[in-house]
């Protein structure tokens, strides 16, 4: 089953709308583009991973995908509208519908874990008490909280505070769901369950998934496709087999290439680190003795 | 977007005692329809009927305020001790049981027919 | 040459310091138009009342004691500090008069707005600044729940409130304080005609213009608080800048906005 669901994401005919699109994005902080026209098109029902070193601006776009930035040039269409062109009530309505699981998990730490997975529920429908309850302990049974209900934050550990978060993420089944560093800090183990359940939510319920990872090993467990952020640039979006391949293959002598098969097998020599190298230490270190 | 309709389309009996009520239910059960799901499923139990089969065949969509639904109607029929048969789940609804882990909790038949038999 | 550069780099450091100082006040501003714009919103549900009631409790109650050592204190000061320059005059009962002014128009309002500053501005500086360092406020934000409406009002309205409450007890306190120093020290008619003399010299000016001032020093205490606590960047050394800069321009803008008010009212002679 798993199978089927897989082709159907990754061979999604082009003709079909996506749920996220990301057209010619470009975003500056102090004049320095972090993002410099990134082209992403996302399908209903299939994880994407984005992947790339710290500082490459996943994390910022991100943001722009769930509409705390905003761009400054290009836009960001969610579910089919433009994030740019929508006000705060718009945006709103359709924040209702996909969900954030943070990099810290986020929780309110005024609140116990299970009033934080209510809270969406409380402010945004109109369900009795008893039906929140119920679906408050389906979500935390769902990531394996449901002992946990009544402790607070400062209570439980960086795993659980990160599946509580992403209880409170599923809270009204969204359609579109973005990890932020899901397994960043945790144990093998822990990562693995969480890997499964963002499997789980995307092949049986179709949500679309998008993971934002420099884990390697979670993302080659979950991602349908697969993309590679270097330096504000989108340098290769690809179906996970491709980037096994490169992974697997030796080094082409194509730096682009290679760039991504020396980050996806963490090794500590290629482009990445060459980069590093040739950045001027011989002068610096000799200017800096002539300075007396 | 969101459907108004009543999420329960039929309830008939499927005896003349009353014993066996079929509640038929269809369209998307999702946070915006759950309250009007719920309130109609809890009618029938007034009559005090030994089963309840909720014949799912015709929902399209299901989310977890729709099993939540259900769990507090299960709750409620336990208490007065009367059977509760789910039918004719689709593949998609059945996905929301499963990854909920309330397959095994609810009695579900693929059927309408096989709820009636068994 | 490098006179002119000095000079110029002078010029510069006063206008930058002149135009952040209008971004600050302009930043403080959009906060409260934003606050008050979603104040009914929070007040009409049931968990923006609870909020409400958890921070006066924080805001109030934490403080009250405090306030009142501190006041108590000052009604003795004040007591002990204006006898003698009275005594030549033969008007040492007089101190009843000038505590009753001192105390209800400026000292009352304007040390409990001290002390609330370093307790409640501090506390809910530092709050905000760690759920922005913790993501809490962009969470808010994903879950369609605007962190003004669930966090700002409730805080804004309870130092409001509270800093209006707590004024009034600081008022008594002060003269409490000086009533107690003129039975212990001061001569025993000074004591008798205390409290006849304060009811005689104060007006129901001289209250409200103190509580006016009260609930102004709230708001800004608040306001400075919750803007500087938003905008923490950079983990725990944000945070702890944003607490004591969240004093340091609350205590500065308390003062200010007495002496403004101070001349306003005494133009208008009330």
């Amino acid at each position: 089953m798993t199978q089927t669901d897989t082709d159907n994401s990754t061979n999604a005919p082009i003709s079909v709308k996506p749920v996220i699109r990301v057209v010619d994005l470009v975003k500056r902080f102090s004049g320095r583009a972090v993002l410099d026209g990134i082209n992403l098109a996302v399908h209903k029902g299939e994880t994407i991973v984005i992947m790339g070193g710290s500082g490459c601006g996943k994390s910022t776009l991100l943001r722009h995908m769930i509409g705390s930035l905003f761009p400054e040039e290009g836009r960001v269409e969610l579910l089919g509208r433009n994030l740019n062109e929508l006000d705060e009530p718009d945006l709103n309505a359709l924040r209702l519908r996909f969900g954030i699981l943070f990099q810290s998990g986020a929780l309110f730490n005024s609140m116990t874990v299970g009033e934080n997975v209510a809270l969406p529920l409380r402010e945004h429908t109109n369900l009795d008490e008893q039906t929140i309850d119920i679906m408050v302990t389906i979500k935390l049974e769902q990531v394996g909280l449901r002992e946990a209900a009544d402790l607070m934050p400062a209570e439980i550990s960086g795993g659980m505070k990160k599946r509580a978060g992403l209880a409170r993420a599923i809270a009204l089944d969204p359609e579109i769901l973005f990890y932020d560093e899901p397994s960043a800090g945790l144990d093998p183990v822990t990562s693995a369950e969480i890997d499964q359940l963002v499997m789980d939510l995307s092949g049986k319920l179709g949500v679309t998934s998008v993971v934002v990872t420099h884990e390697m090993d979670s993302a080659f467990r979950i991602a349908d496709r697969m993309a590679m952020l270097d330096r504000g640039k989108m340098i290769k979006i690809a179906p996970r087999s491709e980037f096994e391949a490169i992974r697997d293959g030796q080094a082409t002598g194509d730096e682009g290439t290679d760039l991504i098969r020396q980050f996806l097998r963490g090794d500590s020599e290629g482009p990445i680190t060459a980069r590093r190298l040739s950045t001027g230490y011989e002068e610096d270190i000799l200017e800096a003795a002539w300075e007396e | 977007m969101t459907e108004t309709g009543n999420p329960i389309q039929n309830v008939r009996w499927l005896d003349a005692e009353k014993t066996v009520v079929v509640v038929e239910a269809a369209g998307e059960i999702d946070l915006h329809r759950s309250a009007a799901f719920q309130e109609a499923l809890l009618e029938p139990l007034k009559k005090h009927p030994q089963r309840m089969i909720v014949d799912m065949t015709g929902v399209s969509y299901m989310d977890s305020s729709g099993v939540a639904s259900l769990v507090k109607l299960l709750s409620r029929v336990r208490r007065d001790k009367i059977n509760l048969r789910l039918a004719g789940l689709t593949p998609r609804v059945r996905n929301v049981f499963e990854i909920t882990r309330l397959d095994t909790v609810f009695e579900l038949y693929p059927s309408l027919q096989e709820a009636i038999d068994s | 040459m490098s006179d002119h550069a000095a000079q110029r780099n002078f010029v510069e450091a006063v206008g930058a310091r002149v135009l952040g100082g209008v971004c600050y006040l302009g930043g403080i501003t959009i906060l409260l138009g934003r606050a008050v714009s979603v104040s009914r919103a929070t007040l009409a549900r049931s968990s923006g009342r609870d909020a409400l009631i958890v921070q006066m409790v924080r805001v109030g109650v934490r403080s009250v004691g405090i306030v009142c050592l501190v006041q108590i204190f000052i009604g003795v000061i004040l007591a002990l500090q204006l006898a003698p320059p009275l005594e030549p005059w033969g008007q040492v009962e007089m101190i009843a008069n000038i505590i009753g002014i001192a105390g209800f128009r400026m000292l009352g309002p304007i040390l409990t707005a001290v002390v609330l500053s370093g307790f409640a501005g501090a506390s809910i500086a530092a709050e905000l600044g760690t759920m922005v360092v913790a993501e809490e406020i962009e969470a808010l934000q994903a879950h369609a729940l605007n962190p003004v409406r669930f966090l700002i009002v409730p805080r804004l309205l309870a130092t409001f409130v509270m800093m209006i409450l707590l004024t009034i007890i600081a008022n008594w306190m002060i003269a409490i304080g000086g009533y107690v120093t003129a039975l212990a020290v001061l001569d025993p008619e000074v004591s008798e005609g205390y409290w006849s003399l304060m009811r005689d010299q104060l007006r129901l000016r001289d209250f409200a213009s103190g509580l006016i001032m009260a609930g102004v020093f709230g708001v800004l205490i608040s306001l400075i608080a919750c803007y500087e606590g938003l905008r923490v960047r950079g983990g725990a050394e944000g945070v702890g800048k944003a607490t004591t800069m969240t004093v340091v321009y609350s205590i500065v803008s308390i003062v200010l906005a007495a002496g403004v008010f101070t001349a306003i009212f005494y133009v208008f002679g009330f």
